[in-house]
């Protein structure tokens, strides 16, 4: 069937597109305009705004660090709906059902799990399947793992045996990508270690975060794997971290990588209260760095729960609990900590959290290499995206937003300042192409003939929260799947991942190792075509080489 | 699916007719139980799914153990540890109640393999202790040789030397007649201070909601200083898997309406048992379908049984006979040694019987034409 998307202004960053024009659609694919063939459907979009679908590139939607959380915090969607954020009154409003069918209203198509867990991985997978309509991509998390410490330790980590694990794993948990989370720092945790640092080492495998980081950049730039290593770095959350997160800047070898979530660690410890942006500095280095790309982590005030590999960090964190309770798991690798957490607009540190965010996104030099995220659910609920597109957008409303917050916190933030407006082209970059592109999902977050038919129609408004909480229409691979803003078909995406191939010497290795420490068999946690019961359900994304 | 069996009302029937009895029961139904549910994560999401469109309760028959530790978990948090870390890094392990090595007799053998783990906090040597564990019958697991073992059971009920241990722990001021309870007692919450990594297993079915906190106290005391956890025995049935499926879906742990706007948990409303003496639920699916396991029907209710052995069921249920998780397929379940949910291959690949989800799902179809028609 041959559809026709007529008149609308295109905004296509991609390919430099920002006009009126028509897009046509067939077989799930943007086509070129056909010659001489009358469309079959014809939506008349005439003064709207047609972008590619959204593609969120860090938010934790499932896996059983997700699922943990919500057995601590079923309450959650009802705190958060008592204090005015836009979500059902109800413990379903944070199930896999009602996550794909929130994102596609707003216009996403595409999301990414961040943190799935190798020995979970199956979990993961079955759980991002039951989503509607978005389509996926896990990352798989290591670094704080035996197996790759025991490697670095004994001086295996530059060779092949270290890619040929990583390759490995993400062929394992079916991954996209890698994540690192305060790489050591995790393990170091498990011999009762409460600080860990860049050149902190690992106690008895005597290897240092540094190395960690160093050695996966290496395993995956060396895979040919699109995405580089994802990487939350050490001393997430303290006053003064900035320092941390420039240092590792610093020592990316010019290789390719990315940073999580950078928000938390764009903290310096000047001022009165020790508590400071580190928003300049860090994003001087940014600039600076262009093998670095970043995702920022806004923070949104309002009740929220805080999701996180980074068990040392979380432990510490469960301090300032809100609600007090607390859930850390102590787990292979990483584990898992759950911290309910209250951003509190009257809160200093909070607020300043808040104006460090939005600062990072407006001292982007190049949007490209600085993307959305909440962290949702660590920053923000996701359902807040379009108050923070609003923010971005629109000076005005952050003066609004400014003139509720604490004088403390207004008088050492640098936001006020700003008078720089997102524009609707740099939106999509940081919501569409930019994340796309980074994952290597080439497919996607652009308009040109060959894309997958991923597309959110808007009308445009001044106020961009209503403008981006409810798409006009979205269509998916094809498929209109939302109208004014409500889902009008159930349909159910594919998860994308990636195979670099690897020595079989290797699975060999690691089943002696799981069967001897954990008398376990990987087999029971390799995602194979059949754990989801849906027919095509995976597919593997070039490989570039 | 042709050579599975069914029966409706105590005579045998194609399956195709068994399929639509049970979905003209179940669409007729006001507020029907899917309970028993000792099925794969298939089979409970398709449960699940069906008990939403119907607006029923899903329970599972495990769920005694889940509910405290739920109701405890959302209270005040937990801290749980991965078998895998306990089996090698945890230098004092704490069985408390007989629970857990009833349930797995090699347990021990495999928390205290012979041959060493992974590096680990600290430089004790490992030790076990088993309190209230009743490990001096001779039906009960040997413990490992060479290892430390103290077994500290007195005459004392089992809540009572939780309470004891936590007291000793935090050095409080109680007394004690039983002089060498006290003195075991207070030797093992010195041995725990002093632990780099100390884990306290049990099972949650065991453990009232009291105790349970007890315990969860007693880690929130150590981790001040050092490290610890706890470890639960997984409960019969895939109950843990079953209720991660159901807590994804829903937010909300099982035994949980669909009959409002919004799903709604209560352990007591919702409880099988309660439900069909009460008479408030009007129908129920009994879903038994895991290969090596059996869950323990209620008495007197007539139901849709979905099961894999259906040689007991009554003569006025309907009967769908089939296929066993992990036994005639593949089957997603939760697996104590990750800790989480994973794949276990079919003992015998059996495809002549429908699974429980394409059951489950073809009922849902039937009860769908029925309402559209």
């Amino acid at each position: 069937m041959l559809i026709e998307l007529r008149g609308g202004r295109i905004i296509d960053p991609a390919h430099n597109r920002d006009g009126v024009g028509d897009l046509f659609i067939e077989d799930g694919r943007i086509i070129a305009a056909p010659e001489g063939r009358t469309p079959d459907e014809v939506y008349d979009v005439t003064g709207k705004i047609v972008m590619a679908g959204a593609v969120d590139m860090h938010s934790h939607i499932a896996g059983s660090n997700v699922t943990l959380a919500r057995q601590l915090m079923p309450e959650l969607p009802m705190l958060a709906a008592q204090g005015g954020q836009p979500i059902p009154a109800s413990p379903a409003s944070w199930g896999a059902y009602a996550t794909g069918i929130r994102y596609a209203e707003m216009g996403y198509t595409t999301v990414i799990e961040p943190a799935m867990i190798p020995t979970h991985a199956i979990e993961a997978q079955v759980e991002l399947a039951s989503i509607p309509i978005i389509d996926v991509a896990g990352l798989v998390i290591l670094g704080n793992d035996d197996y790759t410490l025991e490697l670095l330790r004994d001086g295996r980590g530059g060779g092949d045996e270290l890619k040929d694990y990583v390759a490995w794993t993400l062929h394992h948990s079916k991954a996209i990508g890698l994540k690192v989370i305060n790489a050591g720092g995790s393990e170091a945790f498990k011999f009762n270690d409460r600080k860990f640092g860049l050149d902190d080492e690992v106690p008895d495998y005597g290897v240092s975060s540094r190395a960690i980081v160093e050695a996966m950049q290496t395993a995956v730039a060396g895979l040919g794997i699109p995405h580089p290593p994802h990487v939350h770095c050490n001393n997430l959350g303290i006053a003064g971290n900035v320092e941390t997160a420039v240092a590792t800047l610093e020592a990316t070898q010019g290789l390719p990588i990315h940073f999580a979530h950078i928000q938390f660690y764009g903290y310096g410890d000047g001022g009165d209260r020790g508590f400071s942006s580190g928003a300049p500095g860090l994003m001087e280095a940014v600039n600076k760095h262009k093998n670095a790309t970043v995702d920022v982590g806004q923070v949104m005030f309002g009740q929220t729960v805080t999701i996180s590999g980074d068990i040392l960090r979380q432990f510490d964190g469960r301090r300032a609990a809100n609600p007090k309770k607390w859930a850390i798991n102590q787990g292979e690798g990483n584990g898992t900590g759950v911290v309910p957490y209250h951003y509190k607009k009257k809160s200093f540190v909070n607020a300043l959290q808040w104006a460090i965010g939005l600062e990072i996104f407006l001292m982007a030099e190049d949007p490209w290499r600085v993307l959305f995220s909440t962290d949702h659910p660590n920053g923000a609920l996701f359902v807040r995206y379009p108050e923070i597109f609003h923010l971005l957008m629109d000076k005005d409303e952050r003066a609004r937003w400014l003139d509720d917050l604490p004088d403390a916190a207004r008088e050492v933030s640098n936001l006020a300042e700003i008078t720089r407006e997102l524009t609707l082209s740099e939106l999509a970059i940081i919501t569409r192409a930019a994340p796309a592109k980074l994952m290597g999902l080439t497919d996607r977050g652009h308009l040109a003939p060959g894309a997958i038919a991923d597309i959110a129609v808007y009308t445009e408004q001044k106020n961009k929260t209503a403008m981006f909480s409810a798409a006009d229409l979205v269509f998916k691979s094809g498929s209109l799947v939302v109208r004014n803003g409500k889902v009008v078909s159930v349909t159910y995406g594919r998860c994308y991942h990636v195979e670099p191939g690897f020595d079989a010497q290797i699975e060999k290795r690691v089943k002696t190792f799981y069967d001897r420490y954990y008398g376990a068999d990987p087999s029971w946690f390799g995602v194979t075509d059949a754990v989801t019961h849906r027919r095509d359900r995976f597919a593997t994304i070039p490989m570039p080489r | 699916m042709a050579k599975a069996k069914a029966k409706a009302r105590g005579r045998e029937a194609e399956l195709d007719s068994a399929l639509e009895r049970a979905a003209d029961l179940l669409g007729r139904a006001r507020f029907p139980i899917f309970g028993g549910l000792f099925t794969d994560i298939a089979g409970a999401a398709a449960a699940l799914s069906l008990a939403e469109t119907l607006g029923g309760v899903f329970d599972h028959a495990s769920s005694a153990g889940l509910m405290r530790a739920s109701k405890v978990m959302r209270e005040t948090g937990a801290t749980p540890a991965s078998f895998g870390e306990v089996r090698n890094r945890a230098d004092t392990v704490v069985v408390i109640g007989k629970g857990p090595l009833t349930r797995d007799p090699d347990l021990l053998d495999k928390l205290f393999p012979a041959k060493p783990g992974l590096p680990r906090p600290g430089d004790n040597k490992r030790e076990l202790i088993l309190l209230g564990a009743d490990n001096t019958k001779t039906d009960n697991p040997k413990t490992p040789k060479g290892l430390r073992t103290t077994a500290i059971d007195g005459k004392s009920p089992l809540p009572e030397l939780v309470a004891l241990l936590a007291a000793s722990l935090r050095e409080g001021r109680f007394d004690l007649r039983d002089k060498a309870l006290r003195t075991e007692i207070d030797e093992t919450a010195a041995r725990l201070r002093k632990s780099a990594f100390a884990v306290f297993v049990y099972d949650p079915a065991e453990l009232e909601e009291p105790v349970l906190h007890t315990v969860l106290e007693m880690v929130r005391h150590l981790v001040l200083t050092t490290r610890a956890a706890i470890l639960t025995t997984a409960a019969s049935g895939n109950g843990d898997g079953v209720n991660l499926c159901f807590t994804w879906t829903c937010g909300l742990p099982v035994r949980t309406s669909f009959a409002g706007a919004v799903p709604q948990h209560d352990a007591w409303a919702y409880d099988t048992d309660r439900l069909l003496k009460s008479g408030e639920a009007d129908a129920l699916v009994w879903i038994d379908a895991l290969a090596g396991e059996s869950a323990v029907r209620p008495k007197g209710v007539s139901a849709v049984v979905l099961s894999a052995n259906p040689g007991g069921a009554g003569k006025d249920d309907i009967v769908i006979e089939v296929a066993s998780a992990a036994g005639d397929h593949d089957a997603a379940l939760y697996l104590s040694p990750i800790s989480g949910i994973g794949m276990v291959k079919a003992a015998k690949a059996n495809k002549d019987k429908p699974t429980v989800a394409a059951a489950l799902t073809r009922i849902a179809e039937l009860i769908d034409e029925r309402r559209a028609a």
